[in-house]
């Protein structure tokens, strides 16, 4: 089976949900438009519909056809995105990730202050760190694009535009203008790109 | 013949095993941002982030004399900050502390 890149997306329950799932569409469609095969999901074994639950979104990118039947969760992911900075203290986000991969967090804080809270840092390649509430402001709380609905605000109007900038300039998986093809706020999206801070592990 | 089970036999909600005080399989503390820190010059014990919080995590100690906050079930909705009648407490965000939140491995 080909290689698959597993993206996942720490977010918190309904007051930040749309922000993560958009993070996981942006990144999967914009590998669409370059000719990747792509998924972008969440599950019920969450439980996402209570207010500030700790909460995950996947997305998944390959160059050959996705055959990963009946694995709803993404055992070991390639980078690790982090919606709301608290999460880091919370749980265990690194669980199953693949060596040398990348966390990228949602905090006006250093890369250094991050990373006191979190012990099992060995796995990390990289850590980046963008502002992404400075520079898009307050996360979007819309339940539209919900269950199969219409998304009415557009994909990316809050700071998942900057975070889906960061998670590209931090890895490479996708490149800023098949993103900025997708995303809503383009110029939230141009921001996290150049304002994000990568420090190398 | 049909067994009836007697009073904390049943799970709690058909999930946990009944709590007797805290329910160690259901900690919250890592919902929170923010959390409520409490200046005990300012508190007049009026009880009323006691009486407010969803989550039973304001109690007085046992001399009574101030509040006591539980850590380990506050999920961060600072509605004692709101309630609060002497501006006593007022919200930290989480990263500004060293500890105070469970770190779990899964979360269920």
């Amino acid at each position: 089976m080909a290689e698959v890149y597993e993206v996942t997306v720490w977010t918190r329950g309904v007051s930040m949900d749309k922000e993560g799932r958009d993070v996981v569409s942006a990144l999967a469609k914009a590998a669409d438009r370059e000719g990747k095969f792509v998924q972008a999901f969440d599950n019920y074994e969450d439980l996402p519909d209570r207010v500030g639950v700790p909460v995950r979104k996947y997305a998944r990118i390959s160059d050959e056809e996705i055959v990963m039947r009946y694995n709803y969760e993404n055992e070991n992911p390639d980078v690790v995105v982090i919606v709301d900075a608290a999460l880091v203290k919370g749980v265990n986000v690194l669980r199953g990730m693949k060596r040398g991969g990348v966390l990228v967090v949602n905090t006006n804080r250093s890369p250094e202050e991050t990373l006191k809270f979190i012990p099992n840092k060995d796995t990390l390649g990289a850590i980046a760190c963008v502002d992404a509430d400075g520079i898009a402001g307050r996360a979007t709380v819309d339940f539209s694009g919900t269950e199969g609905g219409v998304d009415a605000s557009g994909l990316g109007a809050g700071i998942a535009a900057p975070l889906a900038g960061a998670v590209a300039k931090a890895t490479g998986v996708v490149n800023l203008e098949s993103l900025a093809a997708v995303v809503a706020n383009r110029e939230a999206l141009k921001r996290g790109y150049e304002e994000v801070v990568v420090k190398t592990i | 013949m049909f067994k009836i089970p007697k009073e904390r036999e049943v799970p709690f909600g058909g999930i946990v095993p009944a709590p007797v005080g805290e329910n160690r399989m259901m900690v919250t503390s890592n919902w929170r941002t923010y959390r409520p820190v409490i200046d005990h010059e300012k508190c007049n014990m009026c009880l009323n982030c006691f009486l407010y919080c969803p989550d039973a995590c304001w109690h007085e100690d046992e001399a009574g004399e101030k509040m006591v906050w539980n850590a380990d079930y506050c999920k961060g909705c600072l509605i004692c900050v709101s309630e609060c009648t002497t501006e006593a407490l007022s919200p930290a965000h989480e990263l500004d502390f060293e500890a105070g939140v469970v770190r779990l491995e899964k979360l269920f």
